[in-house]
């Protein structure tokens, strides 16, 4: 293969070296995550409450909004919307703070010999913690539907992982990327914006055509986003989903391993 | 043990101006074929040029030169932060720069969150850093203050802390750029103590200044960069009296 020869053997045993030392770092990307959470709410009153308290008014408004718009039932709309648009912001969080995970931490690379794999992970750990904040609102909505989605809710937990790993991969390789072209966070933003509306988010795969259906099989976005969604709401995602959710996964790691272990000693130059 | 070998490093940085770093040039280039060569828009600059250094336990290296003559650059690579673009550089040992000791120091976050947060980068254990975090707030004398957000500190006060955390672990190798005097005149007496103990404790020292008094009463050898260069090395008299 072609790419092989890209990466020498050094390069590929300190990218390894990076990410297995990066990953063991735990108290320190740990610790970056959860202050990056509590700076953002620092001085006010109900601190990291505002991010469950914008998605209940996000969830509340836009909900009634739109199932009167799609002439759904609330009881049925609302419920739906609180999953999936958690999930979302998961998803497009991590996709928009990919890009400046090395950049913020210019600091910390310009000056120490820091495995880079702390970063994305701190930036990991940021989004995991705001999506937990998020996701206490989906029991409560589903308390005042009636809605209970049973054990199936589990098979969420697989699919967070799916989430998780691919979400792992595209940091190392959009972060690599962004350092060196300062275009691609505002590239980023308008990308995530459009795919907003291109994924299941607000509307319901059902709506769409059969043909346009399947096309969401080719968008990254709609396959993990319904991974997680889907068991959250009480409804197990078709095989074809896992399917898709692994087989992007091996592009999606092949790409960001060749980006990882040829630039990574590049990026503190980059900064 | 700590040790440090340099080989033939070279450090050479790209400088991209606005259009060099966007995406948009980048395509236009690929697509319009290699007319003016792929490096159109960059600058390169060769910060280090093939650079050998040994040191061992017990070295105490003077780094002399004048300003952009790389010292920094090589303080960098010493650090791990920079890997060279060409040549090897394999360094054992715990390394402490204090390059830019307020480095990652955030000043909405209290004195003791910061001082936590450098703890955790410098690998301590939550316990160890309970050990040690009195002995710094003490050094830092700082009393209640260190439970408000740095940002209602002075610049002295947030030095002190800065300093106290970046000091409070003896490291196997010790590298300083320049030695700043902190706060006022009876806490830069207390800091230059405690510095003076960090250097004797250290495996390695190197220490670039631009003070021949100083680098005389703490080094044992010496090197002196010209553009990127190492061009003298000897006994810190050699080299710096030359």
């Amino acid at each position: 293969m072609a790419f092989y020869h890209i990466i020498s053997r050094r390069e590929a045993a300190l990218a390894v070296a990076d990410l297995s030392t990066g990953s063991r770092s735990w108290p320190i990307w740990t610790h970056l995550g959860l202050m990056d959470i509590r700076q953002r709410y620092r001085r006010s009153r109900l601190g990291q409450f505002w991010i469950t308290l914008s998605m209940a008014l996000f969830v509340g408004g836009i909900g009634l909004v739109n199932a009167s718009l799609f002439k759904a039932a609330a009881a049925d709309y609302i419920p739906y919307l609180a999953a999936s648009f958690t999930v979302w912001t998961l998803v497009a969080g991590l996709a928009n703070d990919a890009t400046g995970v090395f950049t913020q931490a210019a600091p910390f690379l310009r000056q120490a010999a820091i495995p880079k794999t702390v970063f994305v992970l701190r930036v990991m750990t940021r989004n995991l913690v705001a999506f937990a904040h998020n996701l206490a609102i989906v029991p409560m909505v589903f308390l005042v539907f009636g809605v209970w989605p049973g054990t199936t809710a589990l098979l969420a937990l697989p699919g967070l992982a799916l989430l998780l790993a691919a979400g792992f991969c595209a940091v190392h390789a959009v972060g690599v990327l962004a350092t060196r072209f300062r275009d691609l966070p505002q590239i980023m933003q308008n990308v995530v914006q459009l795919a907003f509306f291109l994924t299941p988010v607000m509307w319901r795969p059902e709506q769409l055509g059969p043909q346009a259906r399947a096309l969401l099989s080719f968008n990254p976005f709609a396959v993990y986003l319904s991974l997680v969604a889907d068991p959250l709401l009480g409804r197990a995602p078709p095989l074809g989903t896992w399917l898709a959710g692994v087989g992007l996964l091996l592009p999606l790691a092949g790409v960001a391993w060749i980006l990882f272990a040829r630039f990574r000693a590049r990026i503190p130059y980059w900064l | 043990m700590a040790s440090i070998a340099l080989r033939d490093v070279c450090v050479e940085f790209p400088i991209y101006n606005a259009a060099g770093r966007s995406l948009r040039r980048g395509l236009l280039r690929t697509v319009g074929g290699g007319l003016d060569g792929a490096d159109a828009g960059v600058v390169r600059v060769q910060a280090l040029r093939n650079v050998d250094l040994a040191l061992a336990p017990g070295d105490r290296l003077a780094l002399v030169g004048h300003n952009g003559a790389g010292k920094s650059t090589l303080l960098r690579v010493l650090s791990g932060a920079y890997e060279p673009s060409s040549g090897e550089a394999a360094i054992t040992g715990r390394v402490a720069s204090l390059l830019d000791i307020t480095l990652g120091m955030d000043e909405d976050l209290t004195g003791r969150e910061n001082i936590a947060l450098r703890a955790a980068f410098a690998g301590l254990t939550r316990r160890e850093l309970a050990e040690r975090m009195d002995e710094i707030a003490e050094f830092c004398e700082l009393g209640a203050f260190l439970d408000l957000p740095m940002r209602t500190y002075s610049s002295g006060m947030a030095l002190r802390v800065a300093f106290a955390v970046s000091t409070a672990l003896t490291p196997d190798i010790l590298l300083i750029d320049e030695l700043i005097a902190v706060g006022d005149a009876g806490f830069a007496a207390k800091a230059r103590a405690r510095i003076e103990s960090l250097m004797d404790r250290t495996a390695i020292l190197v220490l670039a200044s631009h003070s021949a008094e100083i680098l005389e009463s703490y080094c044992n050898k010496a090197i002196r960069m010209e553009g990127g260069r190492v061009v003298a090395a000897g006994t810190v008299r050699e080299v710096v009296g030359g």
